[in-house]
């Protein structure tokens, strides 16, 4: 019954919170200065019926939303106007059916862009997320258990440096290492490789994967294992910790059977709260080695003034990590008995 | 666990160079400060330092750009043929700007939500709070990106807005929590109740409490700020104008420093934002150690070694064995046990010294003494169980035939709960709160006997639970789902699994309401009879211990001041401390008894005093017990203290 | 009829268990005080006894104003006071003081002495200058037994032992010279050997200024060579109150009877047979039906099943509420 209760509380709050970002997303487009069509379309060579076509196409004659005719500069308009003809929400039907808009640059389907994006950043993310939480982990434990020792000290050092390094600047330097290397400089996959068998084309994604992935794991590792440590040293120094001892455990089983799933408790929550910074590792790290996901997207979008592009892909980002984040909390409730129990 | 008591120290000095002198201490801290300073430094006087005038207009030829470093270039040029080292220098100043003013914002939105949502809390709390939910799962650099790409013109102002009213959602969420934590304090009910408003609560009360936490943060967001302006630079959305290390590292890699092998104009602005950053870490982390202290200690830190017939400092002073005679034989025997903690900067502890008792088959024995005066640090000391700052420094532990402190770590193991277990004090942090109370049980009893699985284990769980009174359904169940009562009969349960020789109950009832603290005596009680037990009872309760125990050791300050049968401690103690303690002790028998106290308080473990320990509080002192530790003298057959009057005159 | 200094009539507090949600609406009700009524007199120290739950601190913090009432009446030196508005409240607070459970945590670290015992002066405005300020201070804390005051003044509380701590407490309700002080287990948290000074300078004062004490507390033991009158709290309600002597020598309840039994006697030589109650104190959501403590009563008959017992005069001023007294 509580656990129910717990689960439908989370989902609902999920749910309100990516209707929040949908309404968010919607606006910042319209209030922020830039008319979409105007900085889209801004070829000179355009005649003035020519734009109001395109402005037609893209939905941008009909007014923002009752009562307003546009919301930057802003204008009043008619309050009577069909609600169901107003752009938010043709915004809102169209994202139902799936629909984000066309991009300015290519002409293409914003959602088809987005799909071949999409899994690429997952791949990469994916990886380097559970490298860093496998090694941040794996290294935190034994800083804590070992606390205050040389060992300690040195996983601290290391970590405290990690956590300090730009991103893409790591990424750089990382480039122009595996650059002179002979590893590739960019990119997912060498061109022209389409027509080879599926184990040689992975490893060259393997090949491509390898320098972005690293850089990935280098700069996350260092938080999860400062979390890792400080979430063991307190469940260390509880008492149920020595009355294991108390009971004849070795260290070993101690470490294993008391300690570990308890110092994970808080890591699983501070894993889900980091998915919204670890999106910004991927804006990053994905230009830098010009992976194709949606970091890219964003960065291309934003260069080329492609607004459908930068809006679908913001929301996105944004819903997976709101997804992830549900998922961290579900699985919280899984490993912590004080949750589902009564 | 370093049970020190404390009392007056040194009159304090000003919160600030007492501030100074721990963090002094702190090597990463003051390294960060260094490398904090030397760059503040750098930005304040970019214009004496830097070779070159970054806004001179020149000429660039070809042969200028991305020359490698030489003698008129330090750190070479740039793709617009501009000195690397100039720009560095003038671009610490963009960085730090933006990163102190962003972070300002973001620190002063957030400590005003968080504060105003933890401390009104109800209806404003829930909101602020959803709010704030919402915007920390919002993932802020895309969303920044989203934002500057849509103003028209990045100007850097823009742009500390953007990082600045986007970054506050931790800093709100850390304030909130400790305002919380800080609200539900006692002194906060205390304020209210003399009568004071919100803000004279807030301002007095709440905010200084805060304050370390809040600058903590601060110091984290200031380099979170950073790192976002470089990489909105980076990406092409900064200040075209304003040459920050970020915009550098954009016009070098949009630029082919990459393909013309400058790693010049790549390493040197990355050296910067590391600089800076790693610099406010430090610092922070640093900050953080001296404003929140934690003792970063734990159980499974490394024991240390037995080393006998050290660190105490003087001459150890053997008196008589102490017995009890009676006919059971012997389970365990303590001779002259001695146990120090080990502080850094700080003369040793001497926790326990030379403690001296006998337990027999069936003896339940009352540990008796106040707050600090070394009783749990010796029953740990029996078990090998001392926090990583304990020492065993002198003395056995005979249990039947073995001497525990000669045994290895691995044969230490085995006698811990099948020879002699512990029952804790507060079994709710006893109990490990995700697992069951029968798995907990169980685990005891695998340890112990391997052999012991399936059906046969569950019904050996099931049955010591039904000994103390629990029904064996609730075995399934974790420690949160029992109250307090049966956490505590579950912590006698699982001190049982092995069968043992000797229950040691540290405290097993101080926290418990006293009709469930009379449930729980009487099962102790029955147990003992029950299984014929010998249980070591810790306590400073002396009604439960003359209601229940044979046999009394009270300690006062480490050492022994008595030790003996029940009845001669209630009825003819001889130690002053004995005495006046029976007085301090209601006694609802005798409501006409006027209740003492003992003036003065107990000394610290690290400051003892040089003769008696019980001297400066005794009504009894006189010259010699300033100076000199009384020896343990025997009295009758079974009557020790450690006191010069008991001295017999030879 | 006698004019009380103090009187709570039928005194209620409940509290909401939980928040209402969108899944439930229908939130249920703790009963932390539920029909209190108590008589002072000036210069009276009464205890209320009772188990952790029987809602004894909750009744602190009403009379103290700092939880509104449910319902009842609290009459304070002739004048209602059970919904005073913020004006009325501040001044009361100068006459009604409050003495906490735990002296480590009721200080806050990072103030002084001086500060902590000055600060209810500075709320009230009631000091004009800086020597004023200090006179009084040192004036309370000595009045609390801290001597001399001016060692104590600069210090922070972490740098005094716990029975120190707790008069400094003492001497921050005192410096508002205040008719009665609620002490809410004063020395449940110190050490044995300095419960009887704090005991003892509760006493002193309640003799030298005529001040009325309200102590709460769960250890009968302690109550004897204090208190004038002992009332004992079950489940929110005082199912007996009598003088000290009458309570202790010669308890009627069923409840008190058992409480007394376990208080620990320290002579061996009185081992006496004790009346252990089973179970636990029910939560206070769902009371039990007729008298509330029926369930775990040793002595119960059909009739405590179903009526809730009135109180019935036992002796002088000694009233209890059970079937069974009388019969």
């Amino acid at each position: 019954m509580k656990r129910w209760r717990y689960l439908l509380g989370k989902i609902g709050w999920a749910f309100f919170t990516i209707l929040f970002v949908l309404i968010l997303n919607f606006f910042l487009f319209r209030v922020l200065p830039g008319d979409p069509a105007r900085a889209g379309v801004h070829d000179p060579r355009l005649k003035k019926e020519a734009i109001e076509a395109i402005r037609v196409r893209f939905g941008l004659d009909k007014p923002v939303i009752n009562c307003f005719e546009s919301l930057n500069p802003i204008k009043i308009g008619s309050c009577d106007v069909n609600p169901l003809d107003t752009q938010f929400f043709i915004y809102v039907k169209n994202l139902l059916q799936g629909e984000m808009g066309i991009s300015y640059h290519s002409n293409r389907p914003v959602v088809d862009i987005l799909a071949e994006r999409l899994w690429n950043t997952i791949l990469l993310i994916g990886a380097g997320q559970i490298l860093a939480i496998l090694i941040g982990v794996v290294f935190g434990m034994f800083a804590a258990w070992k606390a205050r020792t040389s060992i300690d000290y040195g996983a601290l050092i290391i970590s405290l440096v990690a956590w300090s390094l730009p991103t893409f600047w790591l990424g750089i330097i990382l480039l122009f290492w595996g650059s002179n290397n002979g590893l590739p400089i960019g990119g997912m996959q060498t061109p022209g490789m389409s027509s080879q068998p599926f184990l040689v084309r992975a490893g060259d994604i393997a090949r491509h994967m390898f320098l972005p992935t690293l850089t990935y794991t280098i700069v996350y590792m260092g938080e999860y294992m400062l979390i890792m440590r400080s979430s063991l040293l307190d469940v260390l120094s509880e008492d149920y910790i020595l009355t294991a001892k108390a009971k004849g455990l070795s260290m070993f089983q101690v470490l294993k059977d008391h300690a570990l799933k308890n110092a994970m408790l808080p890591l699983v929550t501070v894993i889900a709260i980091n998915l919204g910074f670890t999106m910004a590792g991927a804006v990053q790290i994905e230009t830098v080695f010009s992976w194709p996901g949606l970091g890219l997207a964003i960065y291309e979008a934003v260069n080329r003034r492609d607004f459908p592009v930068l809006q679908g892909a913001f929301l996105l980002i944004a819903i997976a990590v709101i997804l992830s984040n549900l998922i961290a909390d579900l699985m919280y409730s899984y490993l912590d008995p004080r949750v589902h129990t009564d | 666990m370093t049970d020190l008591v404390t009392s007056p120290a040194p009159l304090p000095t000003s919160r600030l160079t007492d501030f100074w002198r721990v963090f002094r201490r702190n090597k990463m801290g003051l390294v960060g400060l260094f490398m904090l300073i030397t760059i503040v430094f750098v930005a304040v006087f970019a214009h004496v330092i830097a070779p070159y005038d970054p806004s001179a207009t020149h000429d660039v030829a070809s042969s200028d750009i991305y020359n490698p470093p030489s003698a008129a270039h330090w750190i070479g040029t740039d793709d617009a043929g501009q000195d690397v080292f100039t720009n560095f220098i003038f671009g610490a100043r963009v960085s730090l700007i933006v990163g102190f003013f962003a972070a300002f914002i973001s620190v002063f939105i957030g400590g005003v939500l968080g504060i105003v949502a933890g401390f009104f809390g109800g209806r404003v709390e829930n909101i602020l709070m959803r709010f704030t939910d919402i915007m920390l799962v919002i993932p802020d650099l895309p969303l920044m990106v989203v934002i500057v790409a849509l103003t028209k013109k990045p100007s850097l102002l823009n742009i500390i807005f953007v990082i600045g009213l986007l970054g506050w959602t931790t800093t709100a969420r850390i304030v909130r929590s400790q305002t919380l934590a800080v609200k539900s304090r006692k002194f906060v009910l205390r304020a209210r109740a003399i009568g004071a408003g919100n803000r004279h609560i807030i301002r007095h009360h709440i905010l200084p409490l805060v304050m370390p936490i809040l600058v903590v943060n601060a110091v984290l967001v200031v380099s979170l700020a950073i790192l976002n302006e470089s990489t909105l630079a980076f990406l092409g959305l900064g200040d075209p104008t304003a040459i920050s290390w970020g915009q550098m590292l954009n016009y070098a890699f949009g630029r082919g420093a990459m393909s013309t092998g400058a790693w010049w104009a790549l390493v040197t602005p990355g050296v910067g934002i590391v600089w800076v950053v790693l610099g406010l870490t430090l610092f922070g982390h640093g900050l953080e150690q001296v404003l929140n202290p934690r003792l970063e200690t734990h159980h499974l830190m490394r024991p240390r070694p037995i080393v006998k017939h050290e660190a105490t400092g003087k001459p150890l002073r053997h008196a008589t064995r102490q017995r009890v005679p009676s006919e059971a034989p012997i389970l365990i025997e303590v001779d002259n046990l001695s146990i120090s903690y080990l502080t850094e900067n700080k003369p040793p502890a001497r926790a326990v010294e030379n403690v001296s008792f006998t337990l027999r088959e069936g003896e339940l024995m009352g540990l008796v003494g106040e707050s600090g005066c070394g009783k749990t640090t010796l029953m740990l000391g029996l078990l090998r169980l001392l926090p990583a700052a304990g020492q065993i420094v002198d003395g056995e532990v005979w249990f039947g035939d073995t001497e525990l402190t000669a045994l290895t770590d691995d044969e230490m193991e085995a006698v811990r709960w099948k020879g002699i277990s512990i029952v804790f004090q507060g079994a709710m942090n006893a109990l490990n709160p995700v697992r069951t109370v029968g798995d907990q049980i169980a685990e005891a009893i695998v340890k112990h006997n391997p052999l012991m699985k399936g059906k046969a284990l569950e019904a050996r769980v099931s049955e010591l639970l039904d000994l103390v009174g629990i029904s064996p359904e609730h075995k399934k169940h974790f420690p949160h789902q029992y109250s307090g009562g049966m956490r505590q009969r579950a912590m006698i349960a699982m001190a049982l699994a092995c069968n043992p020789k000797v229950v040691i109950a540290d405290e097993p009832t101080t926290a418990l309401d006293v009709m469930i603290q009379a449930q729980v005596l009487e099962l102790l009680d029955s147990l003992r009879k029950k299984l014929g037990l010998s249980i070591i009872f810790v306590t400073h309760d002396l009604g439960v211990v003359a209601e229940m125990c044979d046999s009394v050791l009270v300690m006062y300050g480490g050492v022994t001041a008595e030790y003996s049968d029940v009845d001669t401690i209630y009825n003819t103690a001889r130690h002053p401390y004995t005495q006046e303690l029976l007085k301090a002790f209601p006694d609802l028998s005798q409501p006409d008894k006027r209740l003492a106290s003992i003036p003065g308080y107990p000394p610290r473990l690290d400051d003892l005093p040089a003769g008696c320990r019980f001297a400066p509080r005794c009504p009894l002192a006189f010259e010699r017990c300033h100076i000199e530790q009384p020896e343990i003298h025997q009295l009758s057959e079974r009557h020790f203290a450690s006191c010069h009057l008991v001295e017999k005159r030879v | 009829m006698q004019d009380y200094f103090l009187e709570v009539q039928d005194l209620k507090k409940y509290f909401l268990a939980g928040r209402p949600s969108m899944f439930n609406r229908a939130v249920e009700q703790v009963h932390a005080v539920d029909g209190v009524s108590l008589q002072l007199r000036r210069g009276e120290v009464v205890a209320i006894v009772g188990e952790s739950g029987c809602g004894k601190s909750t009744l602190a913090l009403t009379l103290m104003g700092l939880e509104e009432p449910t319902d009842g009446k609290i009459i304070f030196e002739s004048k209602e006071i059970t919904h005073a508005n913020e004006h009325d409240r501040k001044l009361l607070r100068q006459r009604i003081q409050m003495v906490f459970q735990d002296p480590y945590e009721s200080l806050n670290p990072t103030q002084t002495i001086g500060e902590i015992v000055g600060e209810p002066l500075d709320v009230h405005g009631l000091i004009h200058s800086k020597s004023e300020r200090e006179l009084k201070v040192v004036k309370a804390l000595e009045d609390a037994g801290l001597k001399p005051a001016e060692t104590y003044m600069h210090r922070f509380p972490h740098q005094l032992s716990g029975g120190q701590r707790q008069r400094v407490v003492i001497a921050g309700a005192l410096v508002l010279e205040p008719h009665l002080l609620i002490a809410d287990e004063p020395v449940s948290m110190l050490d044995v050997s300095i419960r009887a000074e704090i005991l003892n300078l509760l006493a002193d004062l309640r003799r030298t200024r005529q001040i009325s004490i309200i102590l709460i507390t769960h250890d009968l033991g302690t109550v004897g060579y204090f208190a004038d009158r002992i009332a004992v709290m079950y489940l929110g309600r005082i199912v007996e109150i009598g003088p000290t002597h009458e309570v202790l020598t010669n308890p009627q309840h069923p409840y008190t009877k058992a409480l007394l039994s376990v208080v620990p006697v320290p002579n061996p030589r009185l081992r006496r047979e004790r009346v252990i109650l089973q179970g636990e104190t029910p939560n206070p959501i769902h009371l039990p039906s007729g008298c509330r403590f029926h369930p775990r009563c040793p002595i119960v008959v059909e009739r405590c099943k179903v009526e809730d017992p009135a109180y019935v005069e036992t002796g002088e001023s000694h009233q209890t509420a059970c079937w069974m007294v009388g019969t």
